[in-house]
């Protein structure tokens, strides 16, 4: 069930009758949302409904034991943070390791060969892992209460809005949400449009970016020019980049109408001038979460130059990692585990303070991005390969692929990554002095366009495979 | 000369504080989502049709699809389904369009 839709619309709607039916029972409105989020997964493959309670279970009960046996608190944690990691390991890299040791052993000329089993991957899978470890960890270290209510332990590690796609709430910040119900009101203007715009950035920008231009020039790079390949790379940055923060905005904007708050995920990335902000800006759930639970575990910066560079590479590469089991994704974490040491070696911590040297580190950094996003892109090592030598050839064939209207819409996606962001807000205050009536009008008829605007049919958010 | 880069607070709120001033409650969620379901039904008819029809298999698709099949024809009599094929038609034009001017190849 995807948000840009009409299923997702009525599904919606049922919960938000529900919760307003509740007045102000609000266990029984978490029972209802945790009712609905498990409805909104088995949507997908109920069969995973399981895995996900079990999931829950287990960080519940490691919670409760971890308040319960004190001294033996750092062995609960290991048990309870292993079976999720084999868990997310069984799911998502069997296959993948299963393919290497085989083809490890084609090599060494060894005529064993492990059994492929074509495991399925649960959507969401790395996200509710992550809440899993999220709140096992802070109940150790004592960031967090331990969570003695199970009903609050199944919505926070299944509420719908950010179960398949993110952002990472972290239990410090969830469960105490979960405590008593919010008294302020539900600022349905700003909600409002945050879906909108999620809308739009998702069923127009990425979509048509997608289909246009960057999903059959990474399909047959060797069938292009330069200048198609250099604009579906930036194509791809645009895409991935609308993608993700659409389905962002829009689940921080429903779980603002269902009455809570969720962190922000995305802070216009690639305005940044040095790879370090870019990863303060671009997907700030996860970046956070690697340094609070990877990072600053292996020591951080703490212990010399050389170990904080091994550190930023070992973090990274496990970031890559996480995206999917590939050398691709190895290449791309550890381009940025790599480029976030230099720079590092560089003293290129501070921002340059001249205009030009804004200019031309933003230029850089993107660039830089860019790059990495091929391996991410592109169907494997080699056809990134192609791709990145394809870029520095046959540029006289000129641009076949990529017409007027995608480069409009790389230049929007890119404008609207330099629009200060407060520049929306009187949108969002004017929105507020309207009634009630006014709002959901506006808003039928803002999705109406926004729907008419974009392709028929709506392709599934890119972070949903990871 | 440098300055220092700003550093990330742990966990910002998506929706600042100043935003939250003023909203609705439960109810009015409802409301403003019931009127705008009712909007989107009058002006997006023509995707609820093929939306319907990707249900092909489940129970009560055919009804379904029969009521929805009359809505849009319902709304294409008012003239409802202008905006929408307008829209459409302009941004298939835009997407096909080519450096000249004219239809891409």
């Amino acid at each position: 069930m995807l948000f840009p839709t009409f299923g997702f619309l009525l599904f919606f709607l049922v919960v938000a009758a529900a919760l307003a039916a509740l007045g102000p029972r609000f266990e029984a409105k978490k029972a209802v949302l945790v009712v609905a989020s498990y409805y909104f997964y088995a949507a997908w493959d109920w069969h995973f409904c399981f895995l996900l309670a079990f999931s829950s279970a287990v960080s519940f009960t490691a919670g409760l034991l971890i308040a319960k046996h004190e001294r033996h608190k750092r062995p609960i944690l290991t048990v309870a943070v292993t079976i999720h990691l084999l868990l997310l390991g069984t799911f998502k890299y069997l296959d993948f390791l299963t393919l290497s040791a085989n083809r490890l052993a084609h090599l060494l000329d060894l005529h064993a060969e492990l059994p492929f089993i074509e495991v399925i991957l649960p959507v969401g899978i790395s996200f509710f892992t992550f809440h899993g470890i999220s709140y096992v960890v802070d109940v150790y270290r004592g960031d967090v209460a331990v969570c003695r209510r199970p009903l609050d332990m199944l919505l926070y590690m299944s509420f719908f809005p950010q179960l398949v796609a993110g952002p990472i709430v972290r239990a410090s910040y969830f469960l105490p949400q979960l405590q008593r119900p919010s008294t302020g009101p539900i600022p349905v203007a700003t909600a409002v449009v945050l879906i909108l715009g999620g809308l739009f950035k998702k069923v127009v920008i990425a979509n048509y970016l997608a289909t246009g231009l960057a999903d059959p020039v990474f399909g047959a790079p060797t069938s292009y020019g330069g200048p198609d390949l250099l604009l579906a790379a930036y194509a791809y940055a645009v895409q991935i980049y609308c993608d993700f923060s659409a389905y962002t905005d829009m689940a921080i904007a429903i779980a603002a109408l269902c009455g809570f708050r969720f962190p922000r995920n995305f802070d216009q990335p690639y305005r940044a001038q040095r790879l370090r902000e870019f990863w303060q800006r671009w997907h700030i759930s996860l970046s956070t979460w690697l340094r609070d639970y990877l990072y600053k575990p292996l020591g951080g910066n703490r212990y010399g130059r050389l170990k904080t560079y091994r550190n930023l590479m070992i973090t990274m590469l496990l970031g890559g990692i996480w995206h999917g089991a590939g050398w691709k994704f190895v290449m791309w974490g550890a381009m940025h585990g790599g480029g976030l040491a230099v720079e590092r070696m560089l003293g290129l911590g501070a921002r340059p303070v001249s205009l030009w040297a804004k200019v031309v580190s933003t230029i850089v950094v993107f660039h830089f991005v860019c790059l990495a996003w091929i391996f991410f892109r592109a169907e494997d090592f080699a056809v990134a390969s192609l791709f990145i030598a394809g870029l520095f050839s046959r540029w006289s064939q000129g641009v076949q692929q990529a017409g007027p209207f995608a480069v409009a819409l790389i230049l929007i996606g890119m404008a609207e990554q330099f629009t200060p962001v407060r520049l929306f807000e009187p949108l969002s205050a004017w929105l507020e002095r309207v009634p009630l009536w006014g709002i959901g009008v506006a808003a039928g008829i803002g999705v109406a366009i926004v729907n008419a605007l974009g392709p028929e049919g709506v392709a599934p958010f890119i972070y949903f495979r990871f | 000369m440098s300055e220092q880069p700003p550093r990330a607070p742990l966990v910002t709120d998506a929706i600042p504080p100043r935003l939250r001033r003023t909203g609705t409650t439960p109810a009015g969620v409802l409301l403003m989502c019931v009127i705008g379901t009712l909007v989107l039904g009058l002006f997006a008819s023509r995707d609820l049709v093929t939306w319907t029809q990707r249900f092909a298999d489940a129970p009560g698709a055919p009804t379904a699809q029969r009521l929805v099949q009359k809505w849009d024809g319902w709304m294409a009599g008012l003239g409802l389904v202008e905006p929408h094929e307008t829209l459409r038609s302009a941004v298939a034009r835009l997407v096909d369009m080519g450096w000249g001017g004219g239809p891409n190849d």
